[in-house]
């Protein structure tokens, strides 16, 4: 029902249990060559220079590529073809799973198809996008899921509209919250709304009646609908390899020059904001 | 006769919180003992209510859910504690969470079936832990 990862779907399809994972984890993390070794390994960086990397990650809450960058000691092009190499390289938890004991070994072929099949509805088609967005995957994946999830999260239809540039909030804007997608190109995520539409999607959400819900309630069910469309995207986002993390709601957003897209919905009106920062 | 489980829920949002009540409400021989809205206030009623699961949102304010995790599972190595994310597809924030003890790590959207079966999963684990005197899985 969600963006995961292998390991996470085994466990859901009961295949294998949390301590099978961590020794899977334990035995990739022992024969997982670091970036640091690699990086060596393809003479980017001297041993010595990853040496005062980790020494400068324990002042600064920053990964080891990123540091790496900021030291000088890689560029960002040469952090590109490390992290690519680490992947190319890494041992996948399946086959650590299959050397472990925990999956037999032609068992594994039918659970990662299993696994594809069960994440497929998640692979965004050919999208027309401005060409300031054309190649941002985030905002696919965040137009790509937004029908998908209020269906399943409020079982709410919903069309999603061209996009167009911004030009102004829109009148029925009465809800107005976001959240940020981080990364080196962010984007702004604003769902922005009139009343009747963030109340019938925050009901739906929650399960709670008409009578029990407050303000604070409708923000929150915006906020929460919002974490899990942008939660999926960066998850979606992240499984492509680049790094993206996802930001609190704001609950009082500022909508910002970019984009935007109406929601073609049965109860109120709705629209999408997206800005890249 | 089916051993009752205590469940303790952690979540910031109360949109969240209602959700998984409401799931839960369709299982049997369930309590919940308490919710949370930050990981400061998990470790405190994780410590007063003994729960037998932990449903603990990773992206809070204040103390984070795998901070949390690290400190309830070293205070109660024996209770289970599932991490609710809606960025659980990220393998290295699943992979920590596993690596710091979490039994299950759960997605968003959720599925009801999957979270029925984790407590499932945990009442047979406690039915089948063997007891010893004295053992109540604390930590010193």
């Amino acid at each position: 029902m969600a963006v995961k990862f292998f390991g996470q779907f085994l466990i859901d399809q009961g295949e294998v249990d949390a301590s099978h994972v961590r020794e899977a984890l334990d035995l990739m993390e022992d024969e997982n060559p670091t970036l640091g070794e690699i990086a060596v390994g393809m003479e980017f960086m001297t041993a010595r220079e990853t040496v005062e990397v980790s020494a400068a990650q324990r002042n600064r809450d920053l990964p080891f590529g990123d540091m790496a960058v900021e030291l000088g000691f890689l560029t960002s092009d040469q952090l590109v073809e490390v992290v690519q190499q680490q992947r190319t390289r890494r041992l996948p938890i399946g086959q650590a799973l299959v050397r472990l004991g925990h999956i037999p070994s032609d068992r594994l072929g039918t659970l990662l198809d299993a696994y594809k099949t069960d994440q497929s509805e998640y692979e965004v088609g050919d999208m027309d996008l401005p060409d300031a967005l054309a190649n941002h995957r985030a905002t696919k994946y965040v137009l790509d899921l937004l029908p998908k999830f209020l269906m399943r999260v409020a079982r709410m239809q919903a069309k999603v509209g061209e996009i167009r540039d911004f030009d102004g909030e829109p009148d029925f804007a009465e809800v107005k919250v976001s959240v940020p997608v981080k990364g080196a190109r962010g984007l702004e995520v604003a769902l922005v709304s009139d009343f009747e539409f963030a109340e019938a999607l925050a009901m739906a959400a929650s399960g709670i009646s008409p009578q029990d819900i407050d303000p604070e309630m409708v923000a929150d069910g915006v906020g929460e609908f919002l974490n899990v469309l942008g939660g999926n995207a960066v998850s979606a986002v992240t499984k492509e390899g680049q790094r993206v993390e996802l930001g609190p709601p704001d609950y009082d957003a500022t909508l910002s020059d970019g984009w935007t897209v109406e929601l073609a919905v049965g109860t109120g009106r709705a629209g999408l904001v997206l800005s890249v920062f | 006769m089916t051993r009752k489980i205590n469940v303790l829920l952690v979540d910031d949002s109360r949109t969240v919180l209602a959700q998984i009540e409401r799931i839960l409400s369709e299982v049997d021989d369930l309590a919940i003992v308490g919710m949370a809205r930050d990981g400061a206030a998990a470790i405190r009623m994780a410590a007063e209510s003994k729960p037998d699961l932990v449903l603990l949102d990773i992206v809070m304010p204040g103390l984070d859910g795998l901070s949390a995790l690290r400190t309830i599972k070293s205070m109660h190595p024996t209770m289970e504690v599932a991490m609710v994310s809606s960025v659980s597809g990220d393998a290295q924030k699943a992979e920590e969470a596993f690596r710091l003890g979490a039994c299950q790590v759960l997605g968003k959207p959720f599925d009801p079936e999957i979270i029925e079966s984790l407590v499932e999963s945990v009442r047979t684990s406690i039915e089948n832990r063997p007891v010893e005197a004295g053992d109540d899985g604390e930590a010193d």
